[in-house]
């Protein structure tokens, strides 16, 4: 049964991204399924979240992870069946959890149906549903998102004799938007998923939709023009789901995405991942506040999606060339942890593993303004294996205990759809949900009591942000208020105690409740308030006036 | 180890919200907001240029400006260096400062900003005059890089200077630094420098910073204690100085600080430079010294009368100073026309140690033993230019290297009059 979506859900939603095939193997073929996903959904209950993005689980050659879909209305059958989805969309909802999917918009697979009709032949009915060129020349200002592997937007195709468009992998080509045909047909798509249940699509690379001469190919208007027409039929046949944009776009650039409320929901804020990193490791909050001075307002029913880790790398291309440099230098030492202008690591492993560290960027990414996202795994702080291709070294089976492949699958080790970590820091036998369920100061244990605490005050997910600037630069400090609830967050992104005077004058006369431990701190008064915090130590107060 | 009393608690508080440093930069400022500005802002360029992940702080120890300085320093945003160089600040670059003091001591300030060096843990701390107007964002880097990257412990600049600049050095304080210490340290007084933190630190707990020449010279000392303490050193280019206009009466005070200091130095130092003989180089990175050849325009004809008056009118001091022989050789010169004046640089070598020996014996009051060389200085001043008139950068470092031989040379007399005179 479909859970009543309440305008603005997504505001205080806690979302858990997971990947059907690494989560939880229920027929020993070694490759996860819906079933298993189904099986586990009282773990992801209890851990807090409060909805589930699922990565593609459609009919795809898989050549890039799922992102290369064949069949939009289907699953793939590694996953399970059409049914099998329904069993967990609808258990799924029982639990109160929501579920959003991947609506790749972009691009097919070489392999769609779409396109092997519209390669046959020029004038076949289909050939517009793509772009295609006698030359590879046209739109030559636009970038090259995988420098690693392309050399070009335009690849070959020997059977038409002709040139066609793609801004990722070759092997993906990009839909033609200036076909109304492809609009109706991707809306019926996403009609299917919404009349099934789901409660939202993540569009995946939604700045390159429309292509035109002369320009970038990126955040075109005529891609905008898309936009508000999904959206307004969302609204109109299925109100309270949402879209989320994947724009890896610099916040002013962002921000158009929002439109006036009539285009996304939510979008990643994805300038603000790598200078949180940035930020921990120069123990300076100047590329924090810098990047969110610069981010613009959004309309008040739309929310930022924040996110420590994804599926992807640690992408660096909202940083400047110093600043990439830096992190490369810093969290990527080893070049094989390098892919494209990124960075393919998980949490625990970027942050060595330390938990005061993986601590406090997991409380700055739960008291920002933002829905916060946790990547599958994270919670417990799994680690990751740079020796696999592409980005699979972070999407190895989730790690459950420390049986039989981390409890993951019941198959052989060599017919898992990837090796599971093993290595004695990170492998499934130190690293796994069963033992942390079994200690109260596991990372999973204090995942779950700072998720509930960050439910317990709707300010975190609406309220606005006030940054209070002391002197001392190694301390973030916020104010986060909704209506009558004000919340003062304070963190100290340095390896050693600080000292830290904040003008809280303003709220002169209210007490501060430290909401882990529901403590008291004095009243604050007309100097300037005195905190001393530890290494990588943060604070959240509630202020209370009694 | 920093003393409680010397950091205000508002300076205190402003070092807590700094924290940990790598790089401090130090300016010692007293109504300076004529020339402050373009300093802070190469300071800045230089720093987000060459430093730019390094933690660096700028501080200001202000002696009672009256015309906004600190205001200046603290106000200096880094905004403004990226929209006029181009350089992103990768983190926050504080600028602090304090008032040490209502009137300019230099020591204190110098003091102070070691404290801050210590306490924030510095591994390189950078001194720079704040009316270099003539500074390069370069010279961070070149200051700093061999204190931060090659382990120095003190950096001394080099500059090319015109060819009567810096004569006060090249006359007198390089040349006898180099007969005692045994280091040829072009610039032992210097205006802009770099030290290590261990330096620094040591610098520090030296108990002579209550002593006059702490007080009032302190970087003579600095070098002194580099050299004495085996601390590595050595020189960096820096490119050309800017001569600050100076009044004839500042030379009186510059040679209390410089000259008193040097001499002061000598008697606690004794044990050490008794034993030393000859001088070697330093590593010097970039170019060596140099000169640039524009005229100037000196009244030699002055400066020839206020030697000779000054030999007149001093003679009751001079006989308390001087040797009867080297008394009497100045006499002579005191006669001679402009034309053929020629004060010789052994005789010169000869008077400044005789002048050291009856600091050491306090033989009359020091100041006054001090503003007794002066005019001698002048004399000196006046062949430099008599004999360089026409001559090349070569020929006046040659004629440099003749009288650090001198002083060299002569360094067994004058521990034979510190050991005589009573």
């Amino acid at each position: 049964m479909p859970l009543k979506r309440e305008a603005g859900w997504y505001k205080d939603a806690i979302i858990y991204q997971v990947h059907v095939r690494t989560f939880f193997d229920s027929n020993g073929d070694g490759i996860g399924d819906f079933h298993g996903l189904a099986q586990r959904l009282d773990y992801v209950q209890e851990i807090g979240v409060s909805a589930i993005w699922l990565m593609p689980f459609f009919p795809s050659p898989l050549r890039d992870d799922g992102y290369d879909i064949s069949d939009y209305k289907s699953v793939h059958p590694c996953y399970g069946t059409l049914e099998d989805f329904k069993t967990f969309l609808s258990n799924a909802h029982d639990r109160g959890i929501r579920v959003i999917i991947e609506m790749v918009a972009n691009h097919t697979s070489d392999q769609h149906p779409w396109f092997l009709e519209s390669r046959s032949s020029q004038d076949n009915p289909k050939r517009d549903w793509y772009v295609w060129s006698d030359t590879d020349t046209t739109y030559s200002g636009t970038r090259i998102i995988f420098v690693d592997t392309e050399m070009s937007n335009w690849a070959w195709d020997p059977i038409s004799k002709s040139y066609y468009w793609h801004r990722f992998f070759s092997h993906q080509p990009d839909l033609n938007y200036d076909n109304r045909a492809v609009r109706e047909e991707m809306w019926n798509v996403m009609k299917f998923w919404l009349e099934l249940g789901v409660d939202g699509f993540r569009l995946d690379a939604v700045p390159y939709l429309i292509e035109r001469e002369g320009t970038t190919c990126e955040n075109l208007p005529e891609t905008h023009e898309v936009i508000r027409e999904l959206r307004k039929k969302v609204d109109d046949q299925f109100p309270g789901a949402i879209l989320l944009a994947e724009a890896n776009q610099w916040p002013a650039d962002l921000r158009p995405y929002f439109g006036n409320g009539d285009e996304f929901h939510m979008a990643f804020h994805f300038p603000l991942m790598p200078r949180m990193f940035m930020g921990l490791r120069l123990e300076d909050r100047k590329p924090i506040t810098e990047i969110l001075q610069q981010t613009p307002e959004i309309p008040a029913s739309c929310q930022w999606c924040l996110f420590l880790r994804n599926h992807d790398e640690l992408t660096l291309e909202m940083v400047t060339d110093i600043e990439r440099d830096y992190m490369y230098d810093i969290y990527a030492s080893d070049k094989t942890m390098r892919l494209n202008l990124g960075i393919r690591r998980r949490l625990a492993p970027l942050l060595d593993n330390d938990r005061r560290r993986i601590e406090l960027m997991n409380g700055m990414l739960m008291s920002l303004p933002g829905t916060p996202i946790i990547y599958y795994g994270d919670e417990i702080g799994m680690g990751d294996n740079i020796y696999l291709g592409d980005r699979n070294g972070v999407r190895t089976p989730m790690q459950w205990s420390g049986g039989w492949n981390g409890g993951f699958s019941t198959a052989d080790p060599e017919s898992l759809y990837s090796p599971p970590i093993l290595n004695p820091v990170y492998g499934y036998q130190a690293v796994n949900v069963l033992s942390q369920k079994r200690t109260e100061h596991s990372l999973l244990s204090w995942m779950k009591h700072i998720m509930r605490i960050r439910r317990s005050s709707p300010v975190f997910g609406s309220g606005s942000i006030e940054f209070l600037y002391p002197a001392n630069h190694r301390v973030l400090a916020y104010v986060r208020q909704l209506e009558k609830e004000t919340v003062l967050v304070v963190n100290n992104l340095s390896s050693a105690a600080q000292a830290v005077e904040l003008d809280l004058r303003r709220y002169k006369g209210n007490i501060l409740i430290e909401m882990f431990g529901r403590n008291i701190f004095p009243r604050i008064g007309d100097l300037p308030y005195l905190l001393t915090i530890g290494p990588y130590q943060f604070y959240w107060f509630r202020l209370r006036r009694i | 180890m920093a003393e409680e009393t010397l950091l205000t608690d508002d300076f205190l508080r402003q070092l807590i919200n700094v924290g940990e440093v790598d790089i401090l930069v130090g300016l010692r400022t007293h109504n300076n907001a004529k020339t402050i500005e373009p300093v802070i802002r190469a300071i800045q360029t230089g720093i987000l240029k060459c430093f730019p992940r390094e933690r660096a702080v700028i501080i200001n120890a202000d002696g009672g400006s009256q015309d906004g300085t600190p205001e200046l320093v603290i106000g200096a945003s880094i905004d403004d260096v990226w929209s006029v160089s181009k350089v992103y600040a990768l983190r926050t670059l504080h600028s602090i400062s304090t008032r040490y003091a209502r009137s300019p001591e230099p020591g204190t300030a110098l003091r102070t900003i070691l404290a801050a060096a210590d306490l924030l843990r510095a591994k390189a701390c950078v001194v720079v005059s704040p009316d270099s107007t003539t500074i390069e964002p370069d010279w961070l880097q070149r200051l700093v890089r061999p204190v931060y990257n090659d382990n120095f412990d003190l950096v001394s600049p080099i500059y090319r200077r015109q060819k009567f600049e810096g004569v006060l050095m090249r006359n007198l304080l390089y040349p006898m630094t180099r007969a005692i210490y045994g280091y040829r340290v072009r610039e032992p007084y210097a205006s802009e420098f770099a030290i290590s933190g261990r330096l620094a630190t040591d610098f520090l707990t030296k108990e002579t910073w209550n002593d006059e020449r702490s007080r009032i010279g302190p970087e003579i000392c600095l070098t002194i204690t580099a050299i004495t303490g085996k601390y590595r050193v050595c020189q960096s280019f820096l490119g050309t100085k800017a001569q600050p206009d100076r009044s004839a009466s500042d030379l009186v005070a510059a040679m209390r600080r410089t000259v008193g200091a040097l001499f002061s130095s000598l008697d606690s130092d004794f044990p050490l430079w008794s034993t030393i003989a000859g001088s070697q180089p330093v590593p010097t990175l970039g170019a060596e010294s140099e000169v640039i050849l524009e005229p100037v325009r000196v009244n030699r004809k002055r400066l020839r009368e206020m030697f000779a008056t000054g030999v007149a009118q001093l003679e009751p001091v001079f006989r308390s100073i001087l040797s009867a022989s080297t008394l009497s050789e100045l006499q002579r010169i005191a006669t001679l026309e402009v034309s053929e004046f020629n004060y010789p640089a052994d005789v010169w070598a000869k008077s400044v140690f005789e002048f050291a020996a009856s600091y050491h014996k306090s033989v009359i009051n020091r100041d006054h033993i001090i503003q007794a060389l002066v005019p001698l200085y002048r004399g000196r001043i006046l062949t430099l230019l008599r004999e360089n008139r026409d001559g090349s950068g070569e020929d006046i470092e040659r004629s440099l290297e003749s009288l650090c031989g001198e002083f060299e040379r002569l360094k067994p007399y004058l521990l034979e009059v510190w050991a005589d005179r009573k």
